[in-house]
């Protein structure tokens, strides 16, 4: 194959003047990415850092007073609402301003002093099943503390037995931040949605113009007008990644553990996924109105499944082979490597493996394809 | 307003709709794979945590531990290691979450009634999944406890001392605590923005990209008339959308609405208005496709997203970002399908939120028909 440099020189600048030509897509290039990792970095975020309070106290004694201070000097619970009859808990959960609602009956001191447990009523706002979940076990954590108090008071001398103390270690983020799991991984999504959407829609262009049909009667052979089709994006889908990470790094101070040619490479090796996908949606398509709809329809599962937000682990075990074939995943594993765990290649050569077999496979397959409708 | 001339531009749009037979067929698409994927596959409920077992012990007793471990829904336990260093690779490779090591001597230590500690590695990468990772192992370890509290204090010839105070923990709206049953129908409210405002983002956009603009300019329709026949097959289209949605989510998720469901309508109706008005206008200002759908995904798409209390909580936001929300529609509309499908709520209950919903249409529009009429129709 005789490739001409000129000719795709020509042709990426051609496509250079005809994008920025639109003064209304500049900022979108540049303005566009910034919003989406602003949003998502501050966004997606399941840090349990406020949990709302409210406390209907029916006792009103020492003990019951011991349990509301501990949850209000915890930090996490923030007691916003002071009830005073049961039938206030209602209107109050409905509107969701308590994420939980402490209820303490009128006989806890009597049935402690009994030496009886007495029943607390810790009532949860279920809506959103996972945040319940952690409030809940935060709740019960507290509990647990004010029956160690409760109980040295009791009984001074406390039992000695073989009991095990287990000692949890966090690796990787040890203060569970989120934005440290969610921003390195906002990096991909926007390479993704924006290498996708551009190129299918910069070749649907000159289809819906007629201007293809001109282009195919140039000399260009079919392999220099997907280079030069495609070398635009790559540019600027990096360009992208590199405004992106920098702005990870100083901006939401996500420590970058590991090296930036490795990170570099990993986003090439994607892009030929996405770029070979991009190609083979705008040889299927007529329009930009169906490039788009294509697009999404790409998009979602590659979104979705990829353990971006929603653990791979979880899912049933046909869509875990499913997610074998998605690149993001790969993409996914080597990013919050390099920035959390700071590993190299020496861990992550299979997904660097990964990714480029579905890249080669995925890009040859469309250029393939779109040579063959081109004929 | 012509009830024919609506009826013409109404009928060129299905035409165009049709003839591009894949939008069309994608505009049911998406939506159903949507459900599917959350109905199915995706889930951010924690269990069955990939676990390693480092035992340096190796006695009836660890072996029972791991037992225990492995036959709680919670834990998997995948293999048992040699050390410390092997699990350490495990969670680096992330083949696990969770590393147990058990340290030799914890038999010895728990006969001679001494506490003892274990060493736990916790991979985490994932605050969601590692918070409550973390819950399950404490409160894995306090049944534990509890139970050898118990043989113990049997021993002596007495009886644990009762906990003094017991949490009883009661779920409301979401008994089960399956984010299934929240995150099914806020999709819908996804749905309806990229079928509503990311598809008729393109569609005016698409008269001047093509010149056809300057055609319909020249023929005695209003603009109110041009709106409305733009608007109505892509109302249809989202109508029929959000009732697959419903019967998709009652029938294969068994997801059953608990308040009215023409209440679902109207609301899902009114949502629907809001969602097409804002891609019209997105469209008339932007006059380019490319444009318009970018913008469309980043005003429409992701704010519906991630902005509305739909995965995200509010809550957990920074004031400027909760103040944001207020702005975005699919937040009154998720608040409204949160009422009826949680927590059996009536109009008189959600009518803040129907109101700011129409509030916001009748402002789009009257933007759509000015901009219109400055375009000269």
């Amino acid at each position: 194959m005789k490739i001409d440099r000129i000719r795709i020189r020509e042709l990426v600048r051609k496509e250079f003047i005809q994008l920025f030509r639109d003064k209304k897509i500049r900022p979108i290039l540049i303005v566009a990415p910034l919003i989406q990792i602003l949003i998502f970095g501050y966004v997606v975020n399941y840090d349990i850092r406020h949990i709302r309070m409210a406390v209907l106290d029916e006792a009103r004694t020492r003990e019951s007073r011991l349990i509301v201070e501990t949850f209000q000097g915890n930090g996490i619970f923030g007691i916003t609402r002071f009830l005073h009859h049961d039938h206030d808990i209602e209107p109050l959960m409905i509107r969701g301003e308590a994420d939980l609602v402490l209820k303490i009956g009128p006989d806890l001191s009597e049935r402690m002093k009994q030496g009886k447990s007495a029943a607390v009523q810790l009532i949860a706002d279920g809506s959103m099943s996972n945040m319940a979940s952690i409030r809940v076990s935060y709740a019960v954590a507290v509990l647990q503390q004010i029956n160690n108090t409760l109980l040295h008071e009791l009984h001074p001398h406390a039992v000695r037995y073989g009991r095990i103390d287990p000692r949890i270690r966090t690796w990787y983020n040890p203060n569970l931040d989120s934005q440290y799991f969610f921003v390195p991984a906002i990096v991909a999504v926007i390479i993704m949605v924006i290498s996708l959407l551009l190129t299918s829609i910069a070749i649907i262009r000159e289809k819906e113009t007629g201007t293809l049909e001109q282009l195919i009667v140039t000399p260009l052979t079919p392999f220099e007008f997907i280079v030069g089709k495609t070398i635009p994006y790559i540019l600027i889908s990096l360009a992208q990644m590199a405004v992106v990470t920098i702005f990870a790094v100083l901006w939401f101070q996500i420590p970058l553990e590991g090296s930036i040619p490795a990170l570099f490479g990993a986003s090439c090796l994607f892009l030929l996924s996405t770029l070979g996908i991009g190609l083979f949606i705008s040889t299927v398509s007529s329009t930009q109105q169906q490039a788009v709809m294509t697009t999404f329809f790409f998009l979602l599962p590659f979104f979705m499944l990829s353990g971006f937000v929603f653990p791979i682990a979880n899912m049933p075990e046909f869509v875990q082979w499913l997610t074998y074939l998605n690149p993001m995943r790969y993409f996914l594993v080597i990013i919050r490597g390099l920035f959390l765990k700071g590993v190299g290649l020496d861990v992550l050569w299979p997904q660097y493996l990964a990714l480029s077999l579905l890249g080669i496979v995925v890009f040859s397959g469309a250029v393939g394809f779109f040579r063959k409708r081109l004929d | 307003m012509n009830r024919r001339r609506i009826q013409a531009v109404t009928r060129k749009e299905f035409y165009h709709l049709v003839r591009d037979f894949r939008s069309l067929y994608l505009a049911f698409a998406i939506p159903l794979l949507l459900i599917l994927l959350f109905g199915y596959a995706l889930s951010l409920d924690v269990d069955r945590i990939a676990t390693v077992v480092v035992d340096h012990d190796r006695t009836a007793l660890t072996r029972d531990l791991i037992r225990r471990l492995d036959a709680s829904t919670y834990f998997t336990v995948r293999t048992i290691l040699p050390d410390t260093k092997v699990a350490g690779e495990a969670l680096d490779r992330g083949d696990a979450t969770l590393a147990v090591i058990i340290p030799a001597g914890l038999t010895a230590g728990i006969k001679h009634e001494r506490e003892t500690a274990i060493q736990l590695l916790l991979d985490g990468s994932d605050p969601n999944f590692s918070n409550i990772a973390r819950a399950y192992v404490n409160a894995f370890f306090d049944r534990y406890n509890q139970e050898r509290l118990g043989v113990f204090l049997n021993r002596q010839g007495k009886s644990a001392p009762a906990q003094p105070v017991e949490g009883r923990i009661r779920i409301w709206f979401n008994e089960d605590l399956e984010s299934r049953n929240f995150i099914i129908p806020g999709i819908i409210a996804v749905i309806i923005m990229i079928v509503g405002a990311m598809l008729t983002s393109l569609v005016i956009a698409r008269e001047y990209e093509n010149g056809t603009m300057e055609t319909i300019r020249a023929l005695p329709l209003s603009a109110g008339e041009f709106l409305m026949g733009k608007a109505i097959p892509y109302f249809l289209i989202g109508l029929t959308d959000v009732l697959a949605a419903i019967l998709m989510a009652q029938i294969l998720f068994g997801i059953v609405m608990k308040s009215s469901f023409w209440l679902m309508m109207a609301a899902s109706s009114l949502y629907l208005a809001v969602a097409l008005t804002l891609g019209l206008l997105i469209s008339l200002l932007t006059k380019s496709q490319l444009v318009a759908n970018q913008i469309a995904l980043l005003i429409t798409y992701l704010p519906s997203l991630l902005l509305s209390n739909f995965v995200f909580p509010v809550s957990n936001m920074p004031a400027i970002l909760q103040g944001l929300t207020r702005f975005v529609p699919a937040t009154y509309y998720i608040d409204i399908l949160t009422g009826i499908y949680l927590k059996n709520l009536n109009f008189l209950q959600l009518w803040v939120s129907f109101a700011v919903l129409t509030v916001m249409f009748l402002t789009l529009l009257t933007a759509n028909w000015l901009q219109l009429r400055k375009e000269g129709l």
